[in-house]
């Protein structure tokens, strides 16, 4: 397919009117309801995670192993389900029809390649954190810390995003400037995380997962109703919505459906929304397949995301936790292209004006009339969403620095007093960091999460694949494939930060197109694991210690 | 002990153990079945696709010679500029494509009217524009009332149903011009923006309707995730069994 030089952020401008939008009478005052929603749902959120709170290094970072299936799939979910689900999927398909979908089936996707290759794995392998793993697998302090420093800078690029989501709900709810929003916003989530460690998160989470699915699907129910489609289930039910964008809707005569603003639940017909690789959305066949695999590989390669298997008591409960987990994000994922395809049909009338993508989700429940409470629910699920996922973002970082860092390769007699206070130090700088980045407003929350999943896809997703599998990928090998995978990430980024500094590199539209920021682990994943293979062959064979704990370890 | 023998390596394809062999096939006919259910069906939707024309693609494309060259009848007028009105309602366009199109339509409209017409249409937009730049609220009455004033003006020169919806539009898009035609920029951007917003990629895929969805549609955003905990599902039993059977404790 030809590709179509229009640049994207250009051919996202929605048609700018020459009369008053209505898009800013959507918020930019504060909403009473919606904020005593918010406020008691974080006390709530506090409340528990001083109750469950973590009493020592063992608690911090795997919460004591004592949570069961179905209660580790609903962490596993909420854990996932972050700003980027809970807004960000919507905002990608609202935007770009089709192209979102790789979004969902690259994000639900990653969870088999994780189940069938990884998680009973890595449960039995017994370790902490990702990078105990990559120490101990590949004997190597250096690849621990390594590992470590990888396991940080993806919890930062996946944390911006996330406060990007919060900084948008606190704007909508408070009715301030976006870039206080984030700053309040990463202060609530930061003291939160402090205060419960991942005890605490993992008994939130759970809460927070019943908060986000029912506060997301309350409002669907009633669109549905409201705007006379099948609403018994409506993530059957908005086919006929896609279908109707797709042909258009004429004019109702008797006024009955109406958008928030009265404008007809009326559209020109806009094929480009649900058709694939649609030439006005300037995006490829390609780019739907490179997003859709470097979103699985990554999700098999994720800190935050392995972490959470070392949190089940067995195996077959890391297993089992996976079904149950993926299960409980479907029932979001299936709902969120319906808010999609509300959104397109509610915001078609050029009078609504240019909406923030990544708020389209509220937005629409707005737009759709329903009621301010529930619209507030919505926007209160989403900073939940953003939390839930924050918290465990900021532990697993933290666990890498005080942990991997701090206590396996600089001070190995660190008493676990210490060990605890050095994890909260490093909580506390990852969210200034992530604060910072987030202020930048550097691109919807779905791309800025995506360019931490490949990351991870190209560097840690290969280790862990060859190190679980094939006893024959030893250290030089490791050091060699994670060299080859960092490039290409450190190429994808470079041009990507400098494409939005304004600055053109050599074979600029080159590289953005192949090694784009949101999806270069296409390349860099299957390049890494290349890598290590070939020199693993070539070099010193792992140690018989490591083969002999495989064998009798992890996969016996 | 195999294991010994071959010096305690472990490889997923050369498996030395009964559980191991037996969970490799497992995974390998599921990760099989994975790759085929989502790539090997985009794969087909690529395949199949055709460039498909929107009605008022074909539309544009029967008349915009005559109504660049400022020959054409009145009908084509008409065609052009509901053609142009398809593209305009689209959630997303670029500001230069808009900027043409309003351009194209506002003349087609002065060209369709007559002189009191004409007259009236310029006034109408005028009041209207002067409006859209002083209020606040879209919601305020003589901003709604000029809008369905131009709406309806316009609406009748045009001979749109009451029940065409792009009725919604024309009021917002209709501008004033000085210029009596489109320029060489103008037709440009015209003749780029037409195809390009009106063509999509179609086959039997999307064409086919599944439970009130577009087939391709339903098969990504809802199958293929029932299928994902499906095969997660299927996994985990047949582990299971495969435990069991074996005697391996986890």
């Amino acid at each position: 397919m030809k590709k179509i030089f229009i640049p994207f952020a250009l051919l996202l401008l929605p048609a700018v009117t020459k009369a008053a939008t209505a898009a800013t009478a959507l918020e930019g005052h504060l909403q009473v309801g919606p904020a005593i929603i918010l406020i008691t749902i974080l006390t709530l959120f506090v409340l528990v995670g001083i109750f469950f709170r973590a009493k020592d290094t063992n608690d911090y970072y795997a919460a004591g192993r004592g949570i069961s299936r179905v209660g580790s799939g609903m962490a596993i979910a909420s854990n996932w389900m972050s700003a980027a689900s809970f807004l960000g999927m919507a905002a990608l398909m609202y935007g770009t029809g089709y192209h979102g979908l790789a979004y969902v089936v690259g994000w639900t996707g990653g969870y088999v390649l994780l189940l069938i290759l990884m998680a009973g794995q890595i449960r039995k392998y017994g370790k902490y954190t990702a990078a105990d793993f990559i120490g101990d697998r590949y004997y190597s302090q250096g690849m621990r810390a390594i590992g470590a420093i990888i396991a940080i800078l993806i919890s930062i690029s996946y944390c911006v995003g996330q406060f990007g989501g919060i900084g948008l709900m606190f704007k909508w709810i408070l009715g301030i400037d976006y870039a206080w929003a984030v700053l309040i916003g990463g202060a609530v989530v930061l003291a939160y995380t402090l205060i419960s460690g991942m005890l605490g998160v993992t008994k939130n989470m759970q809460i927070q997962y019943v908060i986000i699915i029912v506060s997301f699907l309350i409002p669907l129910f009633i669109l549905t109703a409201k705007f006379d489609y099948f609403w018994l289930l409506p993530q059957i039910g908005y086919g006929s919505v896609v279908s109707d964008a797709i042909t258009g809707i004429p004019l109702n005569e008797t006024g009955q459906l109406l958008n928030s603003f009265g404008h007809d639940f009326a559209m020109v017909p806009a094929p480009e929304y649900a058709m694939p690789w649609d030439p006005s959305t300037g995006q490829t066949f390609f780019q739907w397949i490179a997003i859709a695999f470097s979103l699985m590989v990554g999700t098999a390669g994720l800190p935050h995301v392995i972490q959470r298997f070392y949190v089940v008591p067995k195996a077959r409960d890391a297993r089992w936790s996976v079904v149950w987990g993926l299960f409980f994000i479907c029932i979001l994922y299936w709902s969120a292209p319906a808010y999609a395809a509300f959104g397109k049909i509610l915001s078609a009338n050029p009078e609504v004006g240019k909406l923030a993508k990544d708020a389209i989700v509220v937005y629409t429940a707005q737009l759709g009339n329903v009621h301010p409470l529930i619209v507030g629910l919505l926007a209160a699920g989403g900073v939940s969403a953003a939390f839930s996922t924050v918290s465990g973002l900021l532990v697993a970082g933290s666990s890498a620095f005080a942990h991997d860092l701090y206590v396996k390769v600089i001070n190995p007699k660190a008493p676990p007093k210490k060990q605890l206070l050095y994890a909260r130090l490093a909580t506390v700088l990852m969210a200034i960091i992530v604060a910072l980045i987030a202020l930048l407003d550097l691109a919807l929350i779905g791309q800025l999460v995506a360019v931490a999943f490949s990351l991870a896809g190209c560097t840690i997703f290969p280790l862990f694949l060859l190190g679980i599998w094939w006893s024959g990928s030893n250290r030089s090998g490791a050091i060699a494939g994670l060299i080859a995978g960092g490039t290409v990430s450190l190429v994808a980024i470079t041009y990507f930060i400098a494409g939005k500094q304004g600055v053109t590199l050599p074979a600029h539209d080159f590289i953005s197109y192949w090694l784009e920021a949101w999806y270069f682990a296409w390349i860099g994943a299957p390049l890494a694991i290349l890598v290590n293979i070939i020199v693993s062959k070539l070099t010193k064979e792992t140690p018989i210690e490591i083969r002999k704990f495989l064998i009798e370890k992890v996969h016996t | 002990m195999k294991e010994l023998e071959n010096g305690f390596h472990i490889s997923f394809f050369k498996p030395t153990t009964k559980h191991a062999r037996a969970n490799r096939n497992m995974v390998i006919w599921l990760v099989c079945l994975w790759i085929v259910a989502i790539f090997g069906f985009q794969i087909a939707l690529y395949v199949f696709q055709k460039p498909t024309p929107e009605p008022s693609l074909e539309m544009y494309e029967a008349n915009w010679k005559q109504v660049k060259n400022n020959t054409a009848t009145d009908q084509q007028l008409r065609d052009f500029s509901y053609a142009a009105l398809s593209v305009l309602g689209k959630v997303f366009i670029e500001p230069g494509h808009k900027a043409a199109l309003d351009k194209g339509l506002s003349l087609a409209v002065f060209h369709l009217s007559d002189s009191a017409q004409s007259v009236m249409v310029s006034e109408q937009i005028a009041k209207f524009e002067g409006l859209a730049s002083s209020i606040s609220d879209i919601t305020d009455e003589g901003y709604k009332s000029a809008k369905a004033e131009l709406s309806e003006t316009a609406s009748q020169i045009l001979g749109l149903d009451k029940s065409d919806a792009r009725r919604i539009v024309l009021p917002l898009e209709l501008v004033s011009v000085s210029d009596d035609e489109l320029s060489e920029g103008d037709i440009a951007l015209i003749e780029e923006a037409m195809p390009l917003y009106l063509t999509h990629n179609q086959s039997f895929l999307t064409d086919t309707k599944f439970l009130g969805f577009p087939f391709h549609y339903f098969y990504t955003a809802v199958f293929l995730l029932i299928l994902f905990v499906g095969i997660c599902w299927l996994y985990c039993v047949r582990t299971d069994r495969i435990n069991k059977k074996l005697n391996i404790a986890d």
